[in-house]
């Protein structure tokens, strides 16, 4: 299935771990960018550092449309060595460009009149224009600039930016590499990709949910490495000069506690996993509920259980994240739909934790983090700072009460360090000073009704902030549609695309998407879907979030696309599975 | 850190702890009131962080600010107060089962992380609050319910561990001898750097062992006469004096004491003043940040 609404063109890169795979997307994804374009990158790759095998796709699209994808089949293979052509091939779309080198690499079993086969030289020309083999992937870029239509001159400029503090020799060598390479090919562009000459950020999701938290005044990261987290916790590290503060602790149970420790201290602290570290977290995470404070959780999903495929992607923790814990307390899960709402979602994530003094989950997953795309622009005025009720001083005599009923259920905070207000936050069931009902006094009818009391005090904090908040709802795409999509988190701008594509198709379908699953204004999430032909979809196994919503709203919806091979799903996969359900409905 | 007291400080919370009449934490008790009271700590600028046992219920008997956090987590969530904010005086408090048991990851960690903290450790040898059952530190043979037929594991060395983990103070007191316990918090808060205080603490219900009784002949102090605390060979001989006497000399006081730039004075950010008190980011820099990704 094709997309007929807007112009792309998918790039693929293929080679063995160290080859410089990743970075010659990145370069060809900067190079798309710099020419005014859309560009949207993803890595396919193992837990291995050398060999294996790995691939970067790059998508690049029409200056006036985003892209929501990286895209389904290839239209033009950058194949580096052999095994590019051997996995690649059934990936390749009608009239694909393979480029190869055919010193190295044999197409014969490709079907040479399918296929447009594109022979050049690289380690030939690499090796004679620097005497450096790895400069072939240079050359190879030039072959895809010039089949893509992207300006050579645009090289130059990035090249001189990239290396001019290397020398003058090897941006001269890369540049007369990559000419060599776009000269090799003997026709014109197959592609007409329009550009507007605007400068785009080109970022992932972890990079721009740390900025987002930098933003906020998030200063205190603590991390124990895990892919897909690792990223955000290079972001704070790399960052360190300017004011932010990253621990990499022992373990997981340390990274929570740790900040958990900090944000009661009074900075905004954040800690970040995957599903395997958060399973070491979730003893830590009740722990903040119950201190109620205010601490924000990053959890990058892979593709699970245990060790599962460490660097390929799921949606399978979203029920594990709302549920983790013993007992219960208030607390927010959001699962960012974009790498431009991550941003947004990085930053706001802190004015809920505090506002409501609870845990805040950001659910994200390898797609989403590890994705890089071009986004237009930030609105760092849409970027305020509110603190929550902090207490700087007791405002009664005596003993200050950290954990006062309140109608709303939040009490005023206190920070170490201000006169007056000094309290033990305790894990223990308390009173309103923070002293202890536990041990000695639980089962005595005046404790009791205090545990009654204090349960009540924090579970209100969930009607107050459905009250207060408007964003415990589901968006919806392409409202006057006869069918839905409906779906959470990095899902929804491939089931956007899957959408439009749909419609071509002849269904008018829409997206029903989540990005906050926890809690839901039942009610308006109900209105929403009530009525509606839906399809669930989702990167997991049980359907989680369908799940989510018939608790919710005792809605089911039957129709599900649902992919759980580890791999990044596209609008036109999403499409293809989802147009026979539609059907179904029509007859 | 240590600021004039201008009335008299007033430490106690009024709670009353839940140990039983005769727990060597008592003991304690008094000793980090003495050591605070004698240091004039504000009051407000000082965070006491247990875990879960009998002894981690410290925090409550005092009127400082404090967390009462998880069973073997008070080194992590002690650590993020810490780097927090460092210019508040941290001082964790906890049992064996908590530090040496299902914390003692964080001990190393925090050892050589050399972050400013003062970590005293109750040590009974048992768990206590889960009503008797063994403990890292329970000597071979000791009898519990979870041992009827007696330890057959190696106890841990805490002194050992700590001083080879990095910890730059390393003491042992007794919650018998009040005075000295004092004297040796008191050297660990002033003390820049993680400094372990481990304590014997007898349980007089459930570790009918190791009682003061058993304790007190067996105990003698270290001074300049009979130990240099800077020599670290010599430290590591005294900490494991106990176990390779049988348990016949035991020494308490002052065993390892070394400078070595803590934590916060080394971290790149930290230096700059208590993260608690550093400026939000600006429009300016936020953009800044951003135009990386260009």
């Amino acid at each position: 299935m094709q997309a007929n609404f807007m112009t792309s063109v998918t790039v693929r890169i293929a080679g063995a771990n160290g080859d410089g795979v990743e970075s010659s997307g990145a370069l060809l994804m900067k190079l798309a960018a710099k020419n005014g374009m859309q560009a949207f990158g993803y890595r396919g790759y193992q837990s291995i550092i050398r060999g294996g095998h790995v691939w970067f796709q790059v998508r690049i699209g029409d200056s006036d449309e985003r892209l929501r994808s990286h895209g389904n089949s290839i239209d033009v293979l950058i194949a580096l060595n052999q095994d590019g052509i051997a996995n690649q091939a059934s990936h390749l779309s009608e009239n694909a460009a393979v480029v190869y080198d055919p010193d190295k690499v044999k197409v014969d079993s490709l079907d040479s009149s399918k296929y447009r086969l594109v022979p050049v030289q690289m380690l030939e020309i690499a090796v004679r224009v620097s005497g450096d083999p790895i400069m072939r992937n240079t050359v190879a870029i030039g072959s895809a600039m010039k089949i893509i239509g992207i300006d050579f001159k645009i090289f130059e400029s990035v090249i001189t930016a990239m290396f001019s503090r290397k020398g003058n020799k090897i941006v001269e060598n890369n540049i007369k590499a990559a000419k060599e390479g776009f000269d090799s090919v003997k026709f014109e562009k197959m592609h007409s990709i329009k550009s507007d000459g605007r400068q785009r950020y080109m970022l992932d999701g972890n990079t721009a949910l740390a900025i987002g938290a930098y933003a906020s005044g998030c200063n205190f990261y603590s991390a124990y490495p895990m892919t897909p987290a690792s990223s955000i916790l290079h972001w704070f590290a790399a960052h360190a000069d300017r004011g932010v503060f990253f621990k990499q602790t022992e373990d997981e149970i340390a990274a929570i506690n740790m900040a958990v420790g900090a944000a009661n201290t009074g900075v905004r602290a954040m800690c970040g996993t995957s599903g395997g570290g958060f399973s070491l977290m979730v003893e830590g995470l009740g722990f903040a509920g119950m201190l109620e404070v205010p601490l924000v959780v990053v959890e990058s999903q892979r593709t699970g259980p245990s060790t599962g495929l460490p660097t390929k992607t799921e949606q399978g923790d979203l029920l594990f994240v709302m549920h983790a814990s013993q007992g219960e307390f208030p607390r927010i899960v959001v699962s960012p739909r974009s790498v431009e709402e991550a941003f947004y979602i990085g930053s706001e994530a802190f004015n809920l934790a505090e506002r409501y003094q609870c845990p805040v989950i950001i659910l994200m997953d390898l797609y989403i983090s590890e994705h890089v795309e071009t986004v237009d622009g930030f609105d760092i005025d849409a970027i305020s700072i509110d603190r929550g009720k902090v207490a700087t001083s007791n405002p009664e005599s005596g003993k200050f009460k950290r954990y006062l009923y309140t109608e709303d259920g939040i009490s005023p905070r206190s920070h170490p360090g201000t006169p007056g207000t000094e309290f033990v936050a305790p894990s223990d069931e308390h009173d309103e000073y923070g002293d202890l009902v536990s041990d000695a006094l639980s089962g005595i009818d005046r404790y009791v009704e205090v545990r009654r009391k204090m349960m009540r005090k924090r579970m209100t904090k969930i009607d107050t902030m459905l009250k207060n908040e408007k964003i415990f709802v589901p968006s919806i795409y392409k409202e006057d549609s006869d069918f839905f999509l409906v779906t959470f988190g990095s899902t929804t701008e491939p089931a956007m695309e899957a959408a439009e594509l749909l419609s071509g198709k002849g269904f008018k379908t829409g997206v029903i998407s989540f990005s906050y699953l926890m809690p839901l204004d039942k009610d308006k999430v109900r209105k929403m879907l009530e009525g509606r032909k839906l399809i669930d979809v989702e990167v997991n196994y049980t359907a989680q979030l369908a799940q989510v919503i018939m608790m919710n709203t005792g809605i089911e919806i039957e129709k599900r696309v649902l992919e759980y091979d580890g791999e990044a799903v596209t609008g036109e996969g999403i499409a293809e599975k989802a147009l026979p359900l539609l059907k179904e409905f029509s007859r | 850190m240590v600021i004039e007291a201008t009335t008299k400080q007033v430490y106690a919370s009024g709670v009353k702890p839940i140990w039983c009449p005769g727990c060597g934490d008592y003991g304690v008790f008094a000793a980090i009131t003495k050591a605070l009271t004698d240091l004039k700590v504000d009051k407000s600028n000082a965070v006491i962080v247990s875990g879960i046992g009998c002894s981690s219920a410290m925090p409550q008997t005092f009127g400082t600010y404090g967390i009462h956090s998880l069973h073997g987590r008070l080194l992590p969530v002690a650590s993020g107060v810490k780097l927090a904010n460092h210019d508040l005086t941290v001082i964790g408090t906890g049992g064996d089962g908590d530090g040496y048991g299902i914390g003692v990851g964080h001990l190393i960690h925090t050892a050589r992380r050399n972050i400013d903290l003062t970590y005293i450790v109750m040590d009974n040898e048992t768990y206590g609050l889960t009503t008797g059952q063994t403990s890292p530190t329970a000597i071979m043979g000791h009898k519990t319910k979870s041992t009827p037929f007696g330890a057959i594991e190696m106890p841990v060395s805490p002194l050992a561990l700590a001083i080879s983990a990095g910890a730059t103070y390393v003491a042992r007191g007794f919650s018998g001898d009040t005075v000295h316990l004092a004297e040796l918090i008191k050297g660990a808060i002033q003390h820049k750097g993680f400094a372990l205080v481990d304590v014997f603490s007898p349980c007089v219900t459930f570790n009918h062992d190791n009682t003061y009784e058993w304790f007190r002949p067996r105990i003698y102090k270290l001074d300049q006469s009979n130990h240099d605390p800077s020599n670290l060979g010599a430290a590591f001989e005294k900490a494991v004096e106990d176990s390779q006497t049988k348990w016949e000399k035991i020494p308490i006081g002052l065993f390892y004491k070394t400078d070595r730039p803590s934590y916060e004075e080394l971290d790149i950010t930290l230096k700059n003043g208590p993260l608690v008190k550093q400026a939000m980011p600006t429009k300016e820099q936020i953009m800044r940040m951003l135009e990386e990704h260009k």
